[in-house]
């Protein structure tokens, strides 16, 4: 439910950033990541994409989200890596388990709470000059 | 062509928000909980219960009521003769770190031991959004069904204390609390689960124990 104002807050970032420095063309997408500890619908931040950017010049962009699996330190024995999954009959996703894989001890999160802008695609095409038809 | 960007993390805003809560109630010395959970699960029967042990040995305890709309958990706290205050988020179904720094600057702090806030009810949301608090409480009810924890596993995977309320119910409403403190340990190994009933005030003394209070 917290989608709009995670995708106006990314929108507003990525606005500053043009401003400073001008994309040499359209932008096509928006490349994001998303932790997945994140209990946030990907599907909503799109469409919220879809309608905050509209009559901004990144309007008609597609939102391409990529899910970053969570990742955990250790402090009892130093493990740093990925966490175990639990699946249960029915779940239609697996869900992390933030204990340390290797001795069970309490693990501190790395990675997997962070929502970025990574990157754009920019078409290469020249922009229309003003007052020329498409 | 793809641009790499040196920017973005949006959510990293909320969490040096959270820092600034935190460093700020760590300094003055109060201890604050975080208390989220389903709606109508007993949170604010909870906070008082727990906050009428805690006075009665000697600490002052405040608590913030977080609702969408309306002030009625902010005058139940007052009634019970708690300093508090509310906040209303209109539409946002979470409080976030932003609008309890506000809040944190307009409370009445001086010799606050204890802080509780309460959430607005809601399994889903506030997961994503640390308040700067020391500790996260979790509070469900039989009520709600025993699958309570399974249809929302994020939120359970990631708090560390859970009260499982209302268990005075459970047996009219044929729910087995062990079922969801089942569910609750294989997802948080490490968490601790506690079966309270707010209205006679039994476990309330345990959860206290849980939180570190």
């Amino acid at each position: 439910m917290h989608e709009y104002s995670l995708a106006q807050a990314l929108l507003e970032g990525l606005l500053a950033h043009l401003r400073e420095h001008p994309a040499p063309g359209s932008i096509a997408a928006v490349h994001v990541r998303q932790g997945e500890l994140l209990v946030l619908s990907t599907e909503a931040l799109r469409e919220a994409w879809r309608i905050l950017t509209e009559g901004t010049v990144v309007a008609g962009s597609d939102l391409v989200v990529e899910r970053v699996p969570a990742k955990v330190r250790c402090p009892g024995c130093g493990y740093l890596g990925p966490v175990r999954y639990l699946a249960e009959e029915g779940w239609h996703f697996a869900v992390p388990v933030l204990a340390c894989p290797r001795c069970g001890g309490r693990a501190e999160v790395v990675e997997g709470r962070d929502l970025a802008i990574v990157g754009l695609s920019v078409d290469d095409a020249t922009p229309p000059r003003p007052g020329v038809a498409a | 062509m793809h641009d790499t960007l040196g920017f973005g993390d949006v959510l990293k805003r909320q969490f040096e928000l959270a820092e600034r809560n935190y460093e700020l109630l760590k300094d003055r010395g109060i201890r604050a909980i975080n208390v989220m959970g389903a709606i109508g699960s007993g949170k604010t029967l909870l906070i008082i219960r727990m906050a009428e042990r805690l006075k009665a040995k000697g600490l002052k305890v405040g608590a913030i009521a977080g609702d969408v709309a309306g002030d009625d958990d902010y005058q139940r706290f007052k009634a019970a003769g708690l300093p508090a205050m509310s906040i209303n988020t209109g539409d946002d179904c979470h409080l976030d770190a932003h609008r309890v720094g506000h809040a944190l600057t307009d409370f009445p702090l001086s010799g606050v031991n204890v802080l509780f806030i309460e959430n607005v009810g809601n399994l889903v949301c506030p997961a994503d959004f640390p308040l700067g608090t020391e500790g996260d409480l979790v509070v469900i009810s039989v009520t709600e069904g025993d699958d309570m924890v399974r249809k929302h596993p994020k939120i359970f995977a990631q708090t560390d204390v859970v009260a499982v309320n209302k268990i005075d119910l459970a047996e009219i409403v044929g729910v087995d609390p062990q079922k969801l403190v089942a569910d609750y340990r294989r997802l948080n190994p490490h968490g601790r689960a506690v079966l309270t009933d707010a209205k006679s005030g039994r476990g309330v003394e345990e959860l206290l124990a849980a939180l570190g209070l």
